[in-house]
Parts: C-alpha cells; structure tokens; sequence
C-alpha cells in the first residue's frame, strides 16, 4: 500500500552529490570599494501593508565577476514588521512608557550553517543590542500603557566564516558578520518605525567601522566592513548613531586596537568616529527613503482630496 | 519532513539547471566580445576628426564619450557630433564634468554615458546574471519580446541625437513610439515632484528617472532594464542603421568598443558626504527584493508605486456599532409584523400585497417611531397603589471594612439570595484562595473585584423587609474610586457607614475614607446615618472598643453636620452574621441589647421626592438591551414622573427621543416616579447612540437643564482651596473645570461676609465660588463635589 503522506522518492534513485573541499583556497575578494566607501544599500519601507510599519533592507551584492555558483559572497537581507502601538493587555502591570519588544530571528536559511527554529543565544544578544539602540531614540512617554513590537527577520546574513577555507576562522575578530547584522537591523527598524509613524528623536541608524593591517605595517579604517573582504583585521565596531543630536545610542567593540610600529597608537576614539561616519552614510539614505515616503503621503492625500 | 527539506536545500544552488544555461549564453554572446584591430584604429581616426567638428567649446567632453557616440553611428562623424552638441550645450557639460550631478536625473544621464559599454561587453558568466532582471514567474516584457527572431517591423529605436525626423515609420512603429512617449510623459509627471532638472530636454530626465541608481561596478546584473533590451535589439545592426530615432530622444549611444574603460565612479559614496550623492549610495532591488515586491518594473522611484508584499485585504472588516445583517432583517420583519397585523387586518388580498410592497419602501434602519402614549395621570396612579417604602442606601467605609461582605451577608440571611447561589460562591472563593470573600462576591461580580477582593464600582441589589423596599447600593472603598462612590451616594436616601473596629484599623480608616465619606454624604444632602461597627469578632465583642469608637465617631459626625438624632450604632460581624438580622448569641456580646442593623435600618421614615417638579434623571448607565429595544438607559428618577410615550430630551446634547417602555425594579411598568429606579428603553437613531452617555440628565422637554460652563457655589472647603484645576462631581456626571475666582469667605451661621476676594480659603471655612467648566454640562441647582488630584477639596451647592 502506498503511503500518501509523504511524497516518495524516485523508484530508481539517484546518485548522491558529494562535495570535495576546493582546493583553490579560499574565496576571498579584494576590497575594491575606497576605504569611506559604503556597500550600497537598498531601502524600502512599507512592504507589509497589514502591519503599522515594516522595511525590507539589503546592500549590494559583493559578486566577484568571476565568482561561480558556490562561493557567491551572501550579502545582508533584513525585513523589519512592527505592531502597534497596542494597548497592554490588562492583565499587565501599569507602564507610563510604551513598551517594546524586539525579536530578532535569523531565518533557517539566512547563513550557510542552517539555523534552528527556536532563538538562540545570538539572535537574542543581537536583539538586546537592537534594543538598546532604539529605546534611545523612540520617544516612549508618548504612548503609556501601550507596547509595539519590532520583529526583524534576517533572510540572508554575511557568515562569519569565510566559506570555502579550509581553516575555520581566519579573522582574527569574530563576530563581524553579526556587526553588519546589529547595524543592519538598527537602519531596517528604524524605517520601519518612521514608516509606522511613531515618535523618535531622530532617525537612528546603524554603521561599522574596522581597523585593518595594512601590508606597510601601518593601519586603516574600513567604514562598512563585510567578512569576506576582510580576512584579517584588528578590531571592529557598531554604532547606532542619531546625526541630528550627535548622540550615539550603542557602541558594541570587538578586537584590540593596534599600536603602530612607530609607536603611535590608533586610537579607539577615531575607530568610533569611523563607525559613526558609516552611520551617517547610512542615514543619507534613510532620509532620503523618508523624504520619498513623505512625498508619496502628500500626493496620496492630494489624490484623495480631490476624490472627495 | 526532513526528506522535503534536504530536497529544497538541493533546489537552492540549481547546479545542473545554471551550468546549461550558461554553455548557452556564451555560444549566444561570442560574436559581440572583443574588437578587431582595424575597428578600434578606425575608431582613434574618427575620433580625432570629431573632436575637430565639435571645436573648443567641448573641450569637456571625454573621448570616451566621443567613441560611445561613434560606435553607435558607426562612425557616422557628422551625426555623432550633432548628438553631442545636443547634450553637451558648453555651459552645461561644464557642470557635467566638474561636479556630481546635482539633481537625480542628470546624475543618472551621466552615469548611463560613462557605463553602458562595459555593462554592455562584459558577458553574463553565470546562469544567474542572465536571468538577474527575470524574476519568477514575471519575465519583464523586454525581455520575453527579444525571444522573436526576425523583426516584422522596422525597428523602432530610442537611441540617436538626430533631432529631425528622417524617413518613415511603419504604422505599427509609430503607434508603438507614440505609447513610448506616453509613458515617457507619465513618468515625467510622476517624477515631476523631486525633479528640477536644469536640461532644456525634459524628455533625458523623465526616462532617467526610471533609474534610481545607477552601478558603479562591473556587476553585469546592474544594468537598466531598458538597456537589455536595447543590446539586444541592436544585435542585428542593419536595422538600426537604417532606423529613425524618435525626435527630442536624449539618450545616449549604448555601444562603444570592447575594451574595458571603466571609469572611476565619480561619486563616491563617502561616508561622511551627504546630498547630493545620495542616488550613488542607494542600490537597486536584488532579483529576491524585487520577486518579493511582485513589481516587476523596480526602476520607478519609490513614490510612485508603493510596492507590497501581500496583495491589499479586500474584505473590509465589520463595524459592530452599525446594525448587523440580521439586526437589520429582525428589524424589518417586526416592523412589517406589527404593521399589516394592526393595520391591514381587515383589507382584502390584493391590498394586502400592496400594503407589504409599501411598507417596504418605508423600510429603513431607523424606523419612525410612533409609540401611543396612554396619557395617564402618573401622580394619582401612584397614589391609588398601596406600596412599601421604597428607600436606597449607599454603604461607605474604608477600603476593606468588610461593607461588601456585611451586605452579602444582610441579603443571605433575608433570603434574597439562595442557599445553592451562596454555596457556589464560597467553593470558587475557596478556589481562587479567598475564602473569606464569599459574601463580598454577592455584590462583588466583576472578575477584576473578585480577583482583587476590592470594590471598584457601585453594585445595587435588592431586598425587602416587611415594611420597606431597599436598594443597596455597594460604594467602593478605595480612594481610587471615590467618584464612583459618589455617583452611588448621588442616589441615596441615607447612609450605612460601615466601620472596622480591629485594632488600629478604625483609626486608620478615620484619617482615610471613613472620614471622606461621612463628609461626602453630609455635604450630598444625606441626613441619616447607620454606622455599623464591623469585625466585632477581632476585637472579642469589647465593649470598650464600641464605646471608645462610638464616642469618636458621634464627636466628628456631629462636626460635620449630622444631628445626634439621626445617627444610630450598631455592633456587628458580617463574617459571622451577629447583629444583623438577629441578635449575637457570642457570650462576650450580651452586652449589647439595642436594635439590630435590619432592625435600624427599618425605622421609618418615608421620604418625600419631589414628584410634581419636572423630570429629571441622571443616566447611570446606558446599554444595548435587545434586538427590539437596541438602547435602554437605567437611572433613578431624581424629580418628576414619566410614562411610555413621553418626549424626553437628553442633555447636554439635547437628542430628544420617546419612551418605548419602562421598566421599575425588574417588572414592566406604564409609568414611573422620582425615587424609582427604573430602565427605560428610548426609540433614537444609531447614529445618536454614542451621543449619549453616563452622567447625561434626562429631562422633560418643556423644561430642559440649562447648559452652563460657569456657575457660583457655595460650599465647604475639606482643603486649601485657590484658583485651579479640579474636577466637578454631581451624581454620576463629573467634567474637569477649574476654581475661576474665590468671590467670598461666608460666616457658618449667617452666611454674611467675612472677607471678599480672599487669596486662598482654608479648610473649614465656608466660601463663595466661581467654578467654570472646560465644557458646558447640564448642571442646575444642587449638590455638588469638587474633587482635585483624587482627593475631594470641597462640597456645597449651587447658588
Ligand atoms: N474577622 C472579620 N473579618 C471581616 C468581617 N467583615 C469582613 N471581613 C473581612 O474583611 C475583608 C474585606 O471585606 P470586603 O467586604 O471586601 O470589604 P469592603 O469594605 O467591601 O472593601 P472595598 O469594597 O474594597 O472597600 C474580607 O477578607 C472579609 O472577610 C468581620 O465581621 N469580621
Ligand atoms: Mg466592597
């Protein structure tokens, strides 16, 4: 008897692919962007007409022209939905504040290691860091008893590892690829507040800074860093960063900052501004994303006038 | 399950599906790579001759550009320079050159003239960036159109400089240039918006617009869906040759030698730059984000075309406050019912089908009303019936003085509630761990009093002695809650204060709501007051701390204006029932011999309302009843009587509706009188129902409540009191306002004045004052409460 559950494979089977390391090395590129130049950035709020805010971002994809099928470098893909503001349910303790919830969750296919489907110990360490960079900026007085919830999905994330190396790990700071994701999400969330219409200081953003060995012995800054261009760097930093007040909401620094070999030593305050001035590229962007979706409301508005 | 998901990871990479696909592209391409040395020496003549054409005032233009524009001539010098000069006016190209394009569309022009040959010789080296613009399912026209292979038609171009119209097009190719330039046209006004284009051609920046950004690197996959098609179509070069650009087409040519001369982007997306570089930093749409837009047309600016990931809901949800489908047919068919059954009983067939057809036309959501009255005397119909006093009490005390629980109790032993009803509020109780609530949960019957054990709105419940019929009316005692509990006392004739004598809770309770209370019910207007002494249990029934405790409470009631006559004492336990209905028979409470609290309770004293005055009511609560009666308002009558069919008018909005039916204690009634609680169902249309609310006065028409939004008081002042903001209570209605002007402090015996326009008057002094209202309400003389940051500051009356 058939068995109509499940679909059976095919009566006479088939050869199972086996995959040899390549023995080419690993699939680095060179990074052929300046220094202060960023990864450009597609933004686009409002892809979920069903909840009160969303965005979808992703950057450029870095593909080597010569690049074949399996080491096609994984570039950054977020969507951010956001709930609310919704009243606490009534069972919940008195809040003057709006309360938020963030939940970062990478999906199963986001890396080349699948991920599960439960969260795991990063994408809630992503989600506290996402978190303290937006309670900075979203004015929470303005909606007391009441709570949103931003839920950011990653469906493509830079893996840590350069993938088809041998060796594991060869960055000497881990954790880069996660960086991009923080910085990502906080850019992501905060189009998607703007797009949900709630309050915030200003438009928050998200940007990292890497400072990497040069062949000379000396060291520069990369603004916006991606694991694959990098294989060897010293330290790396996240900011959440609002230009219109010069505040910076978070700061999340992996790495040691190097001394050069004439003795001055590269400080951790310039890594910082680097990192901020990544964040400002970015805001470039949303502002102009905000600017686009003002538009489209006015002339929405006007269209809808006219109906009436 | 994990079968499917391996078999979708395989999927994923499609290694054998890219690998084909790519053999293909090549063998496709091979004749378009490189350039053979006599084309590109031919290339550097002609270059040099066209510089000389163009002369010094195009210095500015590259040789690039140059070569860009004889490639796509072929060589054709006099042509190539015309397209030149038409881009390049002097002044303009200047601009072009030295800085980033300031507005979007030049931007996009340039980059287009720098980048189309390398996007355009570099081959598609994987399957994927072949198909990098076909997103699934939704192959862009361009590119399912390329898939002919003879053309009908003469081709139609968009690419060339030449400004006059030579030779002619088919009819199809002018139809086809004509929607072009349609689109064109489109585009340019939905751009118009950020567009401040400098060009003298509008037409270049309309088309640029279809790009947001443009690619800065050799990404094969970056390049402008337009463009593909373009390459394409040029493939077989004949036909272009011997085409006709339409006229005003700015674009630049799409074809220059094979070698890679990528130039520098000019922009560089500098992280601390701003402005006007902004395009350059934006990336287009992968082929996953556009696939994930469902628009397959991504190079429209973002404004114009707001993508979605779902499709928009087209089923509009439900408002429940409009009459649902069946509301609406119940209401028809009752209509219809009692019309052909009073009416129409005695018409023949045939005028009985018309009689339906009519009344359907009559058929609405509001259906006119015509409700008999039967205009009877309310007053001598209220004499003629023989009838019990009716009498309301409110309860007051401190929170937790058990008044709740007393009052379970006092309907349990008089038998207005059931030994089985009572016997499924102790086994819950027990359950949710408070045992000792089961009495309170008589009165107590939301879930969020029952959960907390504390009061929070007034509860009534009914009970009768042999001589009197009592409503109960179960005040909170949380400071919280003091505005319900004076909407409670608004309607009581008298008051039982209800006193916790266990150690240090009555003196906790005197600085708190047992004192506030026994004011609030004086300066309300109430004259009697039954205190039972609560929780005699937990002081072993001492008799020395009723006196101690009757004592106090005697001094401060008569200070605040109870006379000794009126106020009455009894010792008592609600969790254990002594003294309430009957006597304790606890030995340690021999002591005590006077009445019980029914027996207190009981003493007559028929109050008199003020029947003969004009209708008023304050709305205590107002609710959808049924279907046949959608809104009922239920309230004690506080002046006047009514009857089914009366006009009333509602104020402040002043709706005016009828009496459809009355309702006293739970029986239908024609008629009702002050004094009476009552239901009554008004006939007014939906759209009025949210203009009604808790707190609005009923009147009779000919009589309405003035609206005021400033009144003079008298009254008592519990606190400092100064110009400011408070809130103003009268019966179930409060609205904020605040203090406008302290026009006197008044002697307490005469009234005469003591000092005019005092600063702030002091607590326990009596003041005249202006009160205006942020909002003009139905007041009119009465008491009233004023209330500010939760505390009560004053009470008196209007003058
Ligand atoms: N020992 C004893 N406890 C009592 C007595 N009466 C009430 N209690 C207890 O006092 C507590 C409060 O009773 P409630 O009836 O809810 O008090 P309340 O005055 O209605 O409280 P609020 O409505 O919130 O102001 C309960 O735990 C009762 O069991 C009594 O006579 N003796
Ligand atoms: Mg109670």
């Amino acid at each position: 008897m058939a068995d109509k559950r499940r679909i059976n494979g095919p009566a006479s089977g088939t050869a199972i692919p086996i995959f040899t390391p390549s023995k080419s090395g690993a699939h680095t590129l060179q990074r052929t962007r300046k220094p202060n130049q960023l990864r450009k950035i597609y933004l686009q709020p409002g892809v979920v007409p069903t909840a009160s805010g969303s965005a979808y971002l992703e950057l450029e994809s870095l593909c080597h022209p010569s690049s074949l099928l399996n080491a096609v470098p994984s570039s950054l893909k977020l969507s951010c939905v956001i709930h609310g503001p919704k009243p606490l349910p009534r069972n919940a303790n008195f809040s003057s504040n709006l309360q938020l919830t963030i939940n970062v969750k990478f999906a199963p296919f986001a890396t080349r290691q699948r991920r599960g489907y439960i969260r795991d110990v990063t994408e809630r360490d992503i989600g506290t860091h996402v978190e303290t960079a937006l309670c900075g900026v979203i004015v929470r007085d303005r909606w007391p008893k009441s709570a949103i919830d931003i839920i950011i999905t990653i469906l493509e994330a830079e893996d840590d590892v350069q993938w088809g190396s041998g060796t594991q790990q060869q960055n000497t700071v881990g954790g880069l690829g996660n960086m991009n994701v923080v910085s990502g999400c906080i850019t992501v969330a905060s189009a998607a507040l703007m797009d949900a219409k709630i309050d915030c200081l200003d438009l928050i953003t998200g940007g990292v800074a890497a400072v990497v060995p040069k062949d000379d012995g000396k060291f520069v800054h990369h603004l916006d860093p991606s694991v694959i261009e990098e294989p060897f760097l010293n330290s790396a930093c996240v900011v959440g960063y609002m230009p219109a007040r010069d505040e910076v909401t978070l700061v999340w620094t992996r790495g040691n900052i190097p001394s050069y070999s004439d003795g001055q030593t590269c400080r951790f305050d310039s890594l910082l501004d680097s990192a901020v001035n990544a964040a400002k590229g970015a805001h470039v962007i949303l502002r102009q994303v905000a600017t686009e979706l003002a538009q489209a409301e006015s002339t929405k508005l006007i269209i809808d006038e006219s109906k009436t | 399950m994990s079968k499917h998901r391996i078999k979708s990871v395989a999927l994923e990479d499609d290694y054998a599906d890219d690998y084909y696909e790519d053999d293909e592209d090549q063998s496709g391409y091979v004749e378009e790579d490189g350039m053979t040395a006599e084309d590109q020496e031919r290339l550097r003549v002609a270059t040099v001759q066209a510089r000389n054409t163009l002369g010094q005032g195009f210095t500015s233009i590259t040789d690039k550009e140059i070569q860009d524009a004889l490639w796509h001539y072929y060589y054709d010098i006099s042509k190539s320079v015309s397209y030149l000069k038409n881009k390049h006016t002097p002044s303009q190209s200047k601009q072009d050159k030295t800085r980033p394009a300031k507005t979007g569309s030049q931007l996009a022009v340039h980059h287009q003239a720098v980048k189309e040959p390398n996007i355009h010789h570099l081959l598609p080296s994987t399957a994927k960036d072949f198909f990098w613009d076909s997103p699934w399912l939704n192959i862009p026209f361009h590119r399912q159109a390329e898939i002919r292979i003879e053309p009908v038609f003469p081709r139609l171009g968009l690419l060339g400089g030449s400004s006059t119209g030579e030779g002619k097009m088919s009819k199809i190719a002018a139809l086809a240039a004509k929607r072009r330039l349609k689109e064109k046209e489109n585009e340019k006004q939905r751009g118009a918006a950020t567009h401040t284009s400098g060009l003298p051609e509008d037409t270049a920046s309309g088309l640029s617009k279809l790009r947001i950004a443009t690619s800065h690197t050799l990404y094969p996959h970056k390049e402008h869906p337009l463009r593909s098609r373009h390459d394409l179509q040029s493939a077989s070069r004949i036909d272009q040759t011997q085409e006709t650009p339409p006229k005003g087409d700015a674009l630049p040519p799409s074809r220059q030698q094979g070698k890679d001369k990528r130039t520098e982007d000019n922009h560089q997306l500098n992280g601390s730059q701003s402005g006007a570089n902004v395009a350059d930093m934006r990336a287009k749409p992968s082929m996953f984000a556009r696939t994930l837009m469902i628009s397959c047309d991504t190079a429209l600016p973002l404004s114009s075309r707001p993508p979605t990931l779902l499709p928009e809901p087209v089923i509009s949800s439900f408002d429940f406050l409009k009459p649902s489908p069946d509301d609406i047919v119940l209401k028809a068919q009752n209509f219809k019912g009692s019309k052909t059954s009073t009416s129409s009983k005695q018409q023949k067939p045939a005028k009985a089908k018309e009689s339906i057809t009519n009344s359907m036309e009559n058929l609405s959501v509001v259906e006119p009303e015509t409700i008999k009255s039967k205009n009877l005397d309310v007053l001598a119909e209220y004499k003629k019936v023989e009838r019990k006093n009716a009498a309301n009490f409110v309860v007051i005390g401190h929170v937790d003085s058990g008044k709740s629980t007393l009052m379970g109790r006092l309907l349990f032993d008089l038998k207005a509630i059931d030994e089985r009803t009572m016997q499924n509020y102790k086994e819950e109780a027990e359950k949710m761990g408070r045992g000792s609530f089961a009495f309170a949960w008589v009165l107590d019957q939301g879930t969020e009093e029952r959960a907390r054990g504390v009061t929070i709105d007034i509860a009534t419940h009914k009970f009768q002695t042999e001589r009197t019929s009592f409503t109960i009316l179960d005040a909170p005692g949380h400071r919280d809650f003091v505005p319900n509990m004076i909407g409670g006392a608004s309607q009581a004739d008298f008051a039982v204060l209800v006193i916790d004598a266990s150690p240090s809770a009555f003196e906790a309770g005197l600085r708190g709501q047992t004192k506030e209370h026994a004011l609030l019910v004086r300066s309300m207007g109430l004259a009697k007051i039954v205190v039972a002494v609560n929780k005699m249990d937990r002081t072993d029934w001492s008799k020395e701390r009723f006196q101690d405790i009757k004592q106090q409470m005697l001094a401060f009631l008569t200070t605040a204006g109870f006379k000794s006559e009126n106020i009455s004492f009894v010792p008592c336990s609600g969790l254990q029932g002594d003294n309430i209905l009957t006597r304790s028979r606890a030995p340690q409470a021999a002591w005590y011999n006077g009445p019980t609290l029914v027996e207190e309770l009981d003493t007559p004293e028929p109050v008199n309302h003020a029947l003969e005055k004009p209708l008023r009511m304050t709305l205590d609560d107002t609710f959808h009843d049924s279907v046949q009666n959608p809104f009922s308002v239920s309230g004690r009558i506080e002046a006047g009587s009514l009857q089914v069919g009366d006009q009333i008018v509602v104020m402040p909005s002043g709706i005016k509706a009828f009496i459809r039916s009355i309702r006293v204690d739970d029986e239908p009634s024609d008629w009702a009188v002050a004094g009476q609680n009552v239901i009554l169902s008004l006939s007014i249309t939906e759209a009025d129902f949210d203009q009604i609310n808790i707190g609005n006065m009923l009147c009779n028409p000919a009589f309405p409540v003035e609206n005021v939004s400033s009144f003079t008081a008298k009254v008592l002042a519990f606190d400092h009191l100064m110009p400011m903001p408070l809130d103003v209570h009268k019966g179930r209605l409060h609205i904020p306002g605040r203090i406008s002007r302290l026009a006197a402090v008044l002697n307490k015996v005469d009234d005469s004045v003591v000092k005019k326009k005092p600063q702030v008057v002091h607590p326990g002094s009596i003041a005249r004052i202006v009160v205006e209202l942020d909002e003009p309400a139905p007041i009119e003389a009465g008491r009233i409460i004023l209330r500010a940051n939760g505390e009560t500051v004053a009470a008196g009356h209007l003058e």
